[in-house]
């Protein structure tokens, strides 16, 4: 699977692991891990450790991961990401609208 | 055509041996399995039945007096073209070299004698499998190919309508060069260009998220924003402003446009710029010395309004500079390897140049080299604006229509506004379209836009903000300049600016009474060097000065009162 | 080679189910072809044209295969490739020993159709 889902120790943290590439054919996968991800998640870590390329569809996915969080109040980190894919962030200056570390 | 569509049902069935026995055998059994036969001797009456009789399965032996089965095979097989005939071989042809023959000359599969009954109808059947299998295709592929043809029509209407709303507008300007492929709109690629009332330019490129309609849709908004705004002398903040909310609001919340927009003033050597999204764009002053100037923004249509930050950067320039903007698809080529052009793509072919290449050229032969393709890039724009004497630009079309109505000539009119207004919004369009209700005046419309602005600018900048105009003379003053000038605008308080009209008609012409007034502590007109004589008026520095020299140069007469704090300028023009 | 049968009573059984009625023409048929394959081989030899005679035997073997023939289909594979070698020397008798196969087979199925008719 290119896309997991598990929860932090204290369980408030929906971890979601992408694995690959990151464009419009993981849209669906993507959209189940935070869509069923249960009720009562407070924040969540998007994984990109495995994550090989990110494209433009994958930014918008990200944005609707931010609204379905809550908008401006979501709480949403985008971790261990590669040179590549920090650079596309970058870019889209994404660093405003998401933690990234 | 027949199209027996059942996988039982009959078909008809050619088949071709020259053995009279073995003909009868093979007919009488397929007739049993309840199939019409047509048969033939040799091949050529083969080939002829086939073409009369039009079966849908073809059994040929393949050594035949008169023509062999390997060429009546290659003969039907041309003749059916596209449509799926399976051609069995019957044969005691044993030799796989013989058999591969079979295969080359077109065959579909083989029945070896003695037949066997059992096995005559599982081979008919699983090639009539195959058939209606093929045919099933076909027909998709029919439908997709036409439903393509459609889309591809469709695309071109709506291309066409695009160009109306979103037409190039002053691409074509001679210190203009770019590429943007024809239909790129529909890979997302927007790229406009419009003549500012004062002389100048806007430029902006953008680049959707998304491919095909959806694109394409966000990008009729745009343009319709940017070229209605532009040529009402809105600034690129105000215009960037509109688009992003516009985009915010009917957007789904995945799609976005990642731009740029720059703000070119040929007459102050000065580019203002806001990059949301897009790859660093680059003021090439040569081959060795240029400045990158990076997104620094979230893209257009994600912020809210009350979030967005609009604010460009000033960047000074020199006549003979070049500003390089590229969409993603740039860094995006590929080589036959599949290795990225990328930014390290771009910098090395800006390097290659050298001091006499051009950089768009540079750029293009670059990506020509690095892809090893002549007509690449569908889905890539580039642009290049090279700074140059306004002087030297043909007179840009002016965008507005004049009216059919015939319009006011006789009034006034009064505007005044005050307090955090004057840091949050600027009249300046406002009263533009004011002045351009006067259907003569539309023809002057650069003029008086320059006036109004100049008389603007001057009462915010130098009466309510009181930065001084000689800061601009030097690259550290200018840059503190804008930077005080934010700051100062961010906290303004107790002050007004106020605009009087008046316009009569005079003769087949008219005169405009402009008179504004700030609030803010004048200056000393009576000894400033612009206002005293004509010699030292042109021989001043073309900024800084309160813009006294332009003004002087448009209006009839430019006359300060009070404390410096109000100017009446008269304006006269003749159709 | 000794071991195949002059016809093979299975395949022509089937046959028999497969034509029915027709049965009685297809032997005759078979027949008549066949008398015709040996004529043309003869001439193919008079000829010396060994690609003709190849041809022609091999046709003969496939239908001799189909009607239940197996030791007369053998005789013609021996006579083709005799053919397809050039050896026109072991043509002759190889159409020797197919034409005395033929006489016995015209006999079996002459018998089995007067058999099949009582």
């Amino acid at each position: 699977m290119p896309i997991q889902t598990s929860r932090s120790h204290d369980g408030q943290t929906l971890i979601i692991r992408i694995e690959g590439r990151f464009d419009f054919s993981t849209h669906q996968a993507f959209r189940d891990a935070y869509e069923h991800g249960g009720t009562d998640v407070r924040g969540y870590i998007v994984d990109l450790a495995e994550a090989t390329y990110l494209d433009s569809s994958a930014l918008g996915m990200l944005l609707l991961l931010r609204d379905y969080a809550g908008g401006d109040n979501a709480s949403i980190a985008i971790e261990n990401c590669n040179k590549d894919v920090r650079k596309i962030l970058t870019i889209s200056n994404f660093e405003q609208l998401f933690t990234i570390r | 055509m027949d199209e027996p569509g059942a996988e039982n049902g009959p078909l008809k069935i050619l088949i071709a041996d020259d053995s009279d026995s073995d003909r009868l055998i093979l007919k009488t059994l397929l007739k049993g399995l309840g199939h019409d036969v047509l048969d033939a001797a040799n091949g050529r009456d083969a080939v002829r039945l086939f073409q009369s009789g039009a079966p849908d399965i073809v059994m040929l032996d393949a050594l035949m007096p008169a023509m062999d089965g390997m060429e009546a095979a290659r003969q039907i097989k041309r003749l059916a073209g596209e449509r799926m005939v399976p051609v069995i071989f019957v044969t005691s042809l044993t030799e796989a070299g013989d058999l591969a023959q079979c295969l080359e000359a077109g065959g579909d599969g083989f029945l070896s004698k003695p037949y066997n009954r059992l096995m005559i109808k599982a081979k008919i059947s699983a090639f009539n499998r195959m058939r209606l299998l093929h045919q099933a295709l076909s027909r998709q592929r029919d439908a997709m190919r036409e439903r393509n043809r459609q889309l591809l029509e469709e695309q071109h209407v709506a291309r066409r309508v695009f160009d109306n709303i979103a037409h190039t507008g002053c691409l074509d300007a001679a210190n203009i060069r770019y590429h943007a492929s024809p239909l790129s709109v529909f890979s997302g690629d927007v790229l406009f260009a419009s003549p500012r009332p004062a002389g100048g330019m806007l430029v902006f490129a953008g680049d959707f998220t998304g491919h095909g309609l959806p694109a394409a849709i966000g990008a009729m908004p745009v343009a319709e924003t940017f070229y209605g705004m532009a040529g009402k002398g809105f600034d690129g903040s105000d215009i960037l402003r509109e688009i992003n909310q516009k985009l915010a609001r009917i957007l789904p919340k995945d799609m976005f446009c990642c731009g740029v927009m720059v703000e070119a003033d040929f007459a102050f050597n000065q580019l203002r710029i806001w990059n949301g999204g897009l790859p660093d764009g680059w003021l090439v002053r040569s081959s060795t010395e240029r400045y990158s100037l990076p997104s620094l923004h979230l893209p257009l249509g994600i912020l809210g309004a009350d979030q967005f930050k609009a604010e460009m950067d000033v960047v000074r320039t020199r006549p003979g500079d070049r500003l390089l903007l590229m969409t993603d698809g740039v860094l995006e080529c590929s080589d036959a390897a599949g290795n990225l052009f990328g930014e390290e793509g771009v910098r090395l072919a800006l390097e290659n140049a050298g001091n006499e290449g051009h950089p768009f050229d540079a750029l293009m032969r670059g990506i020509e080299q690095f892809t090893g393709q002549l007509n690449f890039g569908d889905d890539l724009t580039l642009f290049c604006l090279e700074m140059i004497d306004e002087a030297g630009l043909a007179v840009l079309p002016d965008a507005l229509e004049p009216s059919s109505l015939a319009g006011p000539t006789e009034w006034t009119c009064e505007y005044e506004v005050r307090e955090r207004t004057l840091g949050e919004f600027s009249p300046l369009p406002l009263l533009f379209h004011i002045c351009m209700e006067v259907p003569g005046l539309r023809r002057k419309s650069g003029e008086i836009y320059t006036l109004l602005s100049e008389l603007y600018n001057n009462a915010l900048e130098h009466g309510v903000l009181e930065l001084p105009s000689e800061w601009k003379y030097t690259q550290a003053g200018f840059d503190r300049y804008y930077e005080e000038r934010t700051v100062r605008l961010g906290r303004v308080g107790g002050h007004y600016i106020r605009f009087r009209f008046h316009h009569k008609p005079v003769g087949p012409g008219g005169r405009l009474h402009v008179v504004c007034e700030d609030s803010g502590s004048g200056f000393d007109f009576r000894n400033h060097p612009a206002l005293q004589s004509a010699a030292v008026a042109h021989s001043g520095p073309r900024y800084g000065g309160r813009g006294l020299v332009l003004l002087k140069r448009l209006a009839e007469s430019v006359r300060y009162y009070g404390e410096g704090n109000r100017v009446e300028v008269v304006y006269e023009w003749c159709p | 080679m000794v071991d195949t049968p002059h016809l093979d009573e299975e395949a022509l059984a089937e046959l028999q189910d497969v034509m029915e009625d027709e049965f009685g023409i297809l032997i005759q048929t078979y027949l008549n072809d066949s008398r015709e394959r040996i004529d043309n081989l003869k001439a193919a030899i008079r000829e010396a044209d060994a690609d003709a005679f190849a041809r022609t035997a091999h046709s003969f073997k496939g239908s001799c295969i189909n009607i239940g023939a197996p030791r007369l289909g053998e005789l013609c594979r021996d006579a083709e490739k005799a053919g397809l070698e050039n050896r026109l020397n072991d043509a002759a008798p190889a159409l020797e020993a197919i034409e005395t196969e033929f006489q016995r087979v015209t006999r079996a199925l002459e018998s089995l159709m007067a058999g099949d008719a009582r």
